[in-house]
């Protein structure tokens, strides 16, 4: 039974983190367009979240505090999903309970964010969110700032904290895994199980707080730590029960950006590192060791033809140790490695279609990968899976002189993930039958902001 | 009578060009402008961003615009907005006002500031 008990969690864990980057919960605020005057454009990409132009980087490093100056701005937002998806082969089990097998349209979010300035150097978001699946509400990002800026040699130097609950989300980019595309994708149909740990797998469970620096616009360093919530606070956000962290889990990342007003890129690398007890018990730990490095490029020109292009990867070490006495894990040591692309062209800041690619690879683990479910397991005992992600949108609204601005905006979007490996293999990777392609999804959205 | 006419067609020829080459001129700085200002500051009237509307710009005085929130420095600054001065400003706005509240680090181009003014001149 334990065996069987440390093996559920800790591929658990590791489902989470893959689903969890089918789980973006992505976030456009009208709330900070009233508060600035400024149009969604501004601060995004096809003018609708989360993907930030140089604009909107400055905008987050400031602590979200910048303001038209006029007062009585109510710092709420309110944002729905609904979305409609499509699975080449429907799945084994329903989707979700309350759901069917295949063709399912779904709320799959339905969010209210405070989101605002509270004086010049606070400022933050923080979000909960329900859906028609889990038929309740919980907590979602929360990224809260200090900041302040002032010249430093001549220089413009901006610092401050965040406090957050996810790690990446603070990330002031906006291209690390709390944000990077897919900013929106089908939470009802199969997702990959592996994916790095930095990747979403203390989302919502933890919080941190990191402290940043920007210097003279273009260096950015920051470092800070994340430590589990008690359980009775998880319990009253609806968190997640993932593993504790003992002790707390340092995060750190150092980019170079450079704003251009006609084009901007970012370099970067960024980590951490966490020692988890799977079992909420003191003991032997799970401990991850996730670097990366990421880059960055948008051609913004007169923000009439917009493209960019994204790209990161991570590479995972693990050494298991609770896993691994429990039977949970085949390999005491393990590795698993992510690379994302992703390329995207807006026209008029309305229409949008981006392009992306991902594989993720790692060493073979029986007792990890090889559950034996149908849809979800690996015959293989292997986390390999790759494939591209395509996706047209159309953002009517957001614009300076939008219909409804600063009051209202929507995207309507279809996007299709195909996979041209899943769970270790190509064929019949569950060794029920189904291949990678049967996981083939279209999934069609509109995603409305307040 | 030949050469009259000679000479007005050269006259009508030039204000032409003049012409055309003011309106590619403000082409150019309206691409300046969506480039580099259009996120912070609006061309039409009464509409304020972070930054205050840039309609008839040209001429104001600074801090002149009553419903806009600016910074101390700005207030006391008593600049007049001529051409030279947006010009002065928009390159190097640290050394303008010193403590202002504009996160830009300025225009280095002497063609695009240039035509950026003549841009904000059409504006009124």
């Amino acid at each position: 039974m334990k065996f069987k008990f440390f093996s559920a969690h800790l591929l658990s864990l590791s489902v989470l983190s893959g689903l969890s980057i089918y789980s973006v919960s992505a976030n456009a605020l009208p709330s900070f367009a009233r508060q600035t005057g400024e149009s969604c454009s501004a601060c995004h990409i096809g003018a609708y979240g989360p993907q930030l132009t140089p604009h909107g980087v400055l905008f987050k490093l400031g602590g979200y505090t910048d303001t038209d100056g006029k007062d009585g701005k109510i710092p709420l937002s309110a944002m729905l999903v609904e979305g409609f998806t499509h699975t080449s082969k429907k799945q084994t089990e329903d989707a979700q309970p309350h759901f069917d097998k295949n063709n399912n349209l779904s709320l799959q979010e339905l969010s209210v964010f405070l989101a605002g300035r509270a004086t010049d150097h606070i400022g933050g978001l923080v979000q909960v969110t329900g859906n028609d699946f889990d038929r309740r509400f919980a907590m979602d990002n929360m990224d809260i700032r200090i900041a302040d800026s002032r010249q430093l040699s001549g220089k413009d130097f901006t610092y401050g904290v965040s406090f957050n609950n996810n790690p990446t989300i603070q990330d002031p980019f906006n291209t690390l895994n709390g944000w990077k595309f897919p900013y929106m994708a089908s939470e009802l149909a199969p997702s990959p199980n592996a994916s790095p740990f930095i990747n979403g797998a203390l989302e919502q469970q933890v919080l941190g707080a990191t402290a940043y620096a920007f210097f003279d616009n273009s260096f950015y360093g920051e470092l800070g730590g994340y430590q589990t919530m008690s359980k009775s606070l998880r319990n009253k956000l609806n968190a997640g029960e993932d593993g504790r962290i003992s002790g707390t889990a340092p995060y750190w990342r150092l980019a170079y950006f450079k704003d251009m007003k006609k084009q901007a890129f970012n370099v970067g690398v960024f980590g951490m590192n966490a020692k988890m007890q799977p079992d909420f018990e003191s003991g032997p730990t799970d401990d991850y060791r996730d670097i990366g490095v990421d880059a960055s490029y948008q051609f913004l020109g007169t923000r009439e033809n917009i493209f960019t292009i994204n790209t990161s990867y991570i590479d995972e070490r693990r050494t298991l140790n609770n896993a691994f006495n429990a039977g949970g894990a085949t390999n005491r040591h393990g590795n698993l490695k992510r690379f994302d692309l992703a390329g995207s062209y807006h026209y008029l800041n309305t229409y949008g279609l981006t392009a992306g690619v991902f594989d993720t690879r790692g060493n073979k683990d029986d007792a990890l990968y090889n559950n034996g479910e149908a849809d979800a397991g690996s015959i293989n005992g292997s986390p390999n899976s790759r494939g591209y992600i395509l996706q047209a949108d159309w953002t009517p609204w957001g614009k300076d002189d939008s219909w409804g601005a600063p009051f209202a905006n929507a995207r309507l979007g279809l996007q299709y993930t195909g996979y041209t490996k899943f769970n270790g293999a190509k064929n019949n990777y569950d060794g029920l039958g189904r291949d990678a392609k049967d996981n083939n999804t279209l999934f069609a959205f509109v995603w409305a902001s307040f | 009578m030949k050469i009259q006419r000679l000479f007005s067609l050269v006259i009508l020829f030039a204000l032409t060009q003049v012409k055309v080459v003011h309106a590619a001129d403000i082409a150019h700085g309206t691409h300046v402008f969506n480039e580099e200002c259009a996120e912070c500051h609006s061309p039409k009237e009464g509409k304020n961003k972070k930054g205050p509307s840039v309609w008839n710009v040209v001429g104001r005085k600074s801090a002149s615009i009553t419903d806009f929130n600016y910074s101390d420095n700005m207030r006391s600054s008593n600049i007049v907005w001529s051409a030279d001065q947006i010009a002065a400003y928009i390159e190097h706005p640290k050394k303008v006002i010193p403590t202002g509240k504009m996160k830009y680090e300025g225009l280095a181009d002497a063609k695009d500031r240039e035509d950026v003014i003549t841009y904000l001149s059409s504006l009124h």
